[in-house]
């Protein structure tokens, strides 16, 4: 590097340095290809059985599509490592600084803090692009069985992937600079995913806002990428929780800062971050990019929904852990709701189980109120709901046309080549790649 | 004079670190700040460094204020002890210290000799013994572009040898108008390579000055004694 560079890429440079030094990203890289191996090899190999290969049945093959059949499984490989894995890798770049007593030197340089952390951020995020190789190369071996892949929705998959990098990595900056060991740092990122997932649990348990809470949570975010939706509210409050992260994480670095007015500027951060999430939720805007339109209901329907101006509100009188309500949630009102932005949801239940409700004589019913009417329902399916909505408003209902249909992409292949380049050649060329870098930087 | 720091305070709860210490810096002078272990120094080369806020206190130069962000132009800290890096090596660290602080490259290789680091420009940091890190730590500071330097504890876990072309480098670098703020807790080491002193004890400034006007100063206050070495001056003033 040239003496002259910006002091700005003289960091870059160093971060990009001390990441190659370190020995967490390095192992990260080596599991991610037996990660994506199990994920890759088990869901081409269902997805074949689905398909009618050796015999099995087709049939089911025909309406599978690849990004639930094999990305979603292959790239929540990128999940596991982003909750286990990158971590480490984030706190070891941030937190090594501060032990090593690089971090006094390095700020009496004068340049901000939220620079410094912008810094480590990208890096750490071309380090996670460099992990991503493995479930990337899966679609070139999937190409090149002739499989079928969507640029869209696979664009859609890899950004919440990222996204969720871009999460964890925020998250373990902040820790890291809370605190003063990197043990406590790691303790305390994980407590937090452990966090979410018992929002999730509760969600599950209890509705209410719970559910709506548990919606944002980075499970729940990557849920959806990975059913090629993309909706604006998700996305926007992913970023905004990852700069509040960058900030936290920049406030608490300025060791040369009063405790005190860390504590300040932290709250005020924390609040300032609440008040943008809480009007991102506001923003109802989603794109379904999967190639099935598995977020959507047919595009015939929408256009008749579409014409329904007055408004619509539908009283489910289901428990959170009914399947029925779930069965209610993902095939008609997630879908609804993209198209009826403004539609009113209310579930009606005394039990989280709702199995002693059964009994009762309302349990199970869905009332739909549309302009002044009211009509009750039982139906769960997607089918149901817009058959209640269209009587309810009086329209008719559009003609099912068959070229409407997703017709899938069968493949019945095995996956050759597979086990060799993720079990073998990806975690050989890590080590021996590890090796040389490290022994020549 | 190069910086003033005038009523500078430091409480870590109930121990108080730091007491209203002010002192002045003149412009190439080797400042020597002495006092026995624990006395604060290394906490008011912190403070002043900024790398650890101070409760109370300000750094002056030419009667103003010097602001948070400024002091990164005016003085550059070594702390002792430390292993910055230490997975890169001797010479990509120097280099680094001059990309990064906009340091002096053209003195790269006159401090490399002078340290006698050429033999480990190509060893990683965390591979070095105390001493060779003490070495480019030195070498660090004295690439670094600030006007003054100040060092904690320069010639810890350096052997006689080392210590003594070592302090014959600093006294090269003050000669060229660099200030030199040096934080030893050795009393000959001191006397051998500074030109003032700040006596520091129980985070109290006990007395500044040269030997004299220390020597002045004690025996002004028991009244009859005549100190004749910096150890005996500062042992009567602290």
């Amino acid at each position: 590097m040239r003496l002259r560079s910006s002091p700005f890429v003289w960091l870059a440079g160093k971060e990009w340095r001390e990441l190659l030094v370190s020995k967490s990203w390095w192992i990260l890289l080596a599991a991610m290809g037996p990660l994506v191996g199990v994920s890759f090899i088990g869901a081409v190999r269902t997805y074949a059985e689905v398909s009618g290969w050796n015999g099995t049945a087709a049939g089911v093959g025909e309406a599978l599509s690849p990004l639930i059949g094999v990305w979603a499984p292959t790239f929540s490989a990128c999940e596991l490592a982003a909750v286990f894995l990158l971590p480490f890798v984030a706190i070891r770049l941030i937190a090594g600084d501060r032990q090593s007593g690089a971090l006094k030197l390095e700020l009496q340089q004068g340049m901000s803090a939220f620079a410094r952390i912008a810094v480590k951020a990208l890096i750490l995020l071309a380090g996670w692009l460099v992990a991503m190789l493995p479930p990337v190369s899966a679609i070139l071996l999937w190409k090149s069985y002739g499989g079928v892949a969507y640029a869209p929705e696979l664009t859609t998959l890899i950004i919440g992937h990222l996204l969720n990098a871009g999460l964890t990595i925020a998250l373990a900056a902040a820790m890291a600079s809370l605190t003063e060991h990197p043990s406590t740092a790691a303790i305390l990122t994980l407590s937090f995913t452990v966090g979410t997932w018992i929002v999730n649990f509760l969600a599950a348990v209890q509705g209410g806002w719970w559910e709506r809470a548990a919606g944002y949570t980075p499970t729940a975010m990557v849920a959806e990428f990975q059913h090629g939706l993309v909706r604006l509210d998700t996305v926007l409050i992913a970023v905004v929780l990852i700069l509040a992260g960058l900030a936290l994480a920049a406030l608490w670095m300025r060791l040369g800062v009063a405790v005190s007015r860390r504590v300040r500027e932290s709250i005020v951060c924390g609040l300032a971050a609440a008040a943008v999430i809480i009007g991102c939720t506001f923003g109802t805007a989603s794109w379904d990019t999967s190639e099935n339109r598995s977020n959507s209901f047919p595009e015939a329907d929408e256009q008749v929904l579409r014409q329904i101006h007055a408004p619509l509100r539908i009283e489910a009188h289901l428990a959170p852990e009914d399947p029925r309500r779930l069965d209610l949630e993902h095939h008609a009102l997630s879908k609804l709701r993209r198209i009826i932005p403004g539609i009113e949801v209310q579930y009606v239940s005394a039990t989280s189980i709702g199995l002693f409700e059964q009994t009762s004589a309302h349990y199970g019913e869905i009332w739909y109120y549309l302009g002044g009417q009211k009509t009750m329902s039982r139906m769960t399916t997607a089918e149901g709901v817009l058959e209640a909505i269209y009587s309810l408003a009086g329209v008719t209902p559009p003609r099912e046309s068959d070229e409407a249909i997703f017709r899938g992409h069968p493949l019945a292949v095995s996956p050759r080549g597979a086990g060799v380049i993720f079990y073998a050649l990806w975690p050989t060329l890590i080590v021996a790649a590890g090796f040389l870098v490290r022994r020549n930087l | 004079m190069l910086f003033e720091v005038r009523g500078l305070s430091k409480r870590f709860g109930q121990i108080a670190a730091l007491s209203d210490v002010s002192f002045q810096v003149r412009e190439g002078e080797v400042l020597g700040l002495i006092g026995p272990n624990g006395a604060g120094k290394s906490t008011l080369f912190e403070c002043l460094a900024g790398v650890l806020p101070s409760d109370r206190g300000t750094i002056l130069t030419g009667g103003k204020p010097v602001q948070a962000g400024a002091r990164a132009e005016l003085l550059f800290y070594v702390p002792d002890a430390i292993a910055p890096w230490p997975a890169q090596r001797v010479g990509w660290a120097l280099d680094y210290v001059i990309g990064y602080f906009r340091g002096r490259a053209p003195l790269r290789d006159e401090v490399v000799d002078q340290l006698d680091l050429r033999p480990l420009l190509d060893q990683p940091i965390g591979t070095l013994s105390k001493g060779q890190r003490k070495r480019v730590l030195l070498a660090i500071g004295l690439l670094s572009p600030q006007r003054a330097l100040l060092i904690d504890e320069p010639f810890e876990g350096l052997d006689l040898r080392q210590g003594r072309d070592i302090a014959a480098a600093l006294r090269a670098h003050a000669a060229r108008r660099r200030t030199l703020f040096l934080s030893i807790h050795q009393i000959g080491d001191a006397a051998r390579i500074c030109d003032r002193f700040v006596l520091l004890s129980g985070g109290r400034v006990r007395g500044e000055g040269t030997v004299e006007e220390l020597a002045s100063l004690a025996a002004a206050r028991d009244g009859s004694k005549a100190y004749r070495d910096l150890e005996e001056v500062f042992l009567a003033l602290t």
